[in-house]
């Protein structure tokens, strides 16, 4: 049923016409941007997002496959390891019980001073000899982003729960003897 | 909707404004017990502050998603029993997940504040971030598919669909922490798990979880009233429009 008042309007169905045309434009617009928003994220999840890191030891097992690809390694840095010179961050990380050396050189976050806190390293394999707490490496890690990836494990400033920052049993089995903490 | 005398049209009774107040004196109280009463981390210091505003945000989209879920299917079974029949759940299920879109929103932002000081960056495209920005995508685009000019059942029910299509990746997100490996760390709160939060922290974040819920529904509430005003609204120009053609034919004759 047709409800445009007739006297004011000349051609009320033309302009109903355009009324819903101008709006199915913007809606159409919108849902394009939607759409294209949602097959982005779809097509960033699926690059990146079932593996976003290899730990430790499955990144040293793959090595040979992995060559000079850059790739993320996660692991627990070593606090004793770490060592600062000229915009250059070397320490290492450990994950079951496999360790990595690792050459950082950007500005590492704030939190990776905390003892034993995981990071996620950006980087890639580099062939030579790195000394490292299981013995002599063949290779490095060089990284040059780091992300610190924090659990979800929250304890008050307040309490003394240093011994707690790490899993219990983290280090129990392995068959070197890892640099105690510092703190 | 309610009226009081000498206004016309309210999306307040005396019951949601006690409410709103309640919502008010709750989110002061969260206020004080998340920024002042509760402890920094030991590790993140200040920074674990912003848990008590994200960690309850995305409870609270799960849950009015959820609400906007049941009343799809709800609207769903009984809109075919009856031609006109189930508008209130459409309503319900609107003003749901716009209030879910808006957590989603807060999580997101809160959640990128606090990776920028944790992780040392804004954005990372791993399993749960990606999954979550999807869900805000999906959600943003049933409010948008809510303003396609239709008439109201056939819109209802389009809408249905997609909030029922769109609910599958609530799950996904919850347990993509533990499905993938991803930059965020596992959830804070989940049903069978000990959570690994010490005393006054666990308590401050129950406690804004109820505070958030109860400004949620308050919102819900509001919204869905507001949707009834503008379903009136329409309702009575399309009266003024067929009386001024009864006039109009009225005066032809």
């Amino acid at each position: 049923m047709d409800l445009s008042p007739r006297h004011e309007v000349e051609n009320p169905g033309e302009l109903r016409r355009k009324v819903h045309r101008n709006r199915r434009w913007a809606v159409l617009a919108a849902t394009v941007v939607l759409v294209a928003a949602a097959a982005f994220i779809t097509a960033q999840g699926l690059r990146n997002a079932t593996l976003f890191f290899r730990n430790v030891d499955e990144a040293v097992e793959q090595r040979p496959e992995l060559g000079d690809r850059r790739f993320r390694i996660q692991g627990r840095v070593i606090p004793s390891t770490v060592r600062s010179e000229s915009g250059v961050t070397t320490f290492q990380i450990i994950h079951d019980c496999v360790v990595a050396s690792v050459r950082h050189t950007a500005d590492p976050p704030e939190l990776f001073a905390s003892p034993w806190i995981p990071v996620v390293l950006e980087g890639e394999w580099i062939s030579g000899q790195a000394q490292t707490a299981a013995g002599i490496d063949t290779h490095y890690f060089q990284s040059d982003r780091m992300l610190v990836k924090h659990t979800n494990e929250y304890a008050s400033v307040n309490e003394q729960r240093v011994s707690e920052k790490l899993p219990r049993g983290f280090l129990n089995d392995c068959p070197f003897e890892v640099p105690a903490a510092e703190s | 909707m309610a009226q009081m005398p000498g206004t016309k049209h309210m999306t307040a009774t005396p019951a949601t404004r006690v409410l709103g107040a309640v919502a008010l004196v709750a989110v002061l109280l969260m206020v004080l017990l998340g920024l002042v009463v509760s402890p920094a981390d030991v590790v993140q210091g200040q920074a674990v502050r912003m848990l008590y505003l994200h960690v309850p945000s995305i409870w609270i989209a799960y849950g009015a998603f959820v609400l906007t879920s049941l009343s799809s299917a709800l609207f769903l079974i009984r809109s075919r029993r009856r031609h006109d029949g189930g508008r209130h759940y459409d309503r319900l299920a609107g003003s749901a997940a716009e209030v879910g879109v808006v957590f989603t929103g807060i999580t997101l932002a809160t959640g990128m504040l606090w990776g920028r000081v944790t992780w040392g960056t804004y954005w990372q495209w791993d399993a749960r971030l990606t999954t979550t920005v999807l869900l805000f995508v999906t959600y943003l685009g049933y409010l948008a598919l809510r303003r396609l000019p239709a008439a109201p059942m056939t819109r209802g029910r389009r809408t249905a669909v997609m909030a029922l299509v769109s609910f599958v990746n609530v799950p996904i997100v919850h347990y993509s922490v533990d499905w993938w490996r991803t930059l965020h760390q596992k959830a804070s709160l989940s049903v069978g798990r000990r959570p690994e939060i010490t005393g006054e922290m666990y308590w401050t974040l129950l406690y804004s979880t109820l505070a958030v819920t109860i400004v949620a529904s308050w919102l819900i509430v509001h919204r869905y009233r507001v949707i009834r005003l503008e379903e009136l609204r329409d309702e009575e120009a399309l009266e003024a429009l067929i009386a001024s053609r009864l006039k109009e034919d009225d005066v032809q004759a």
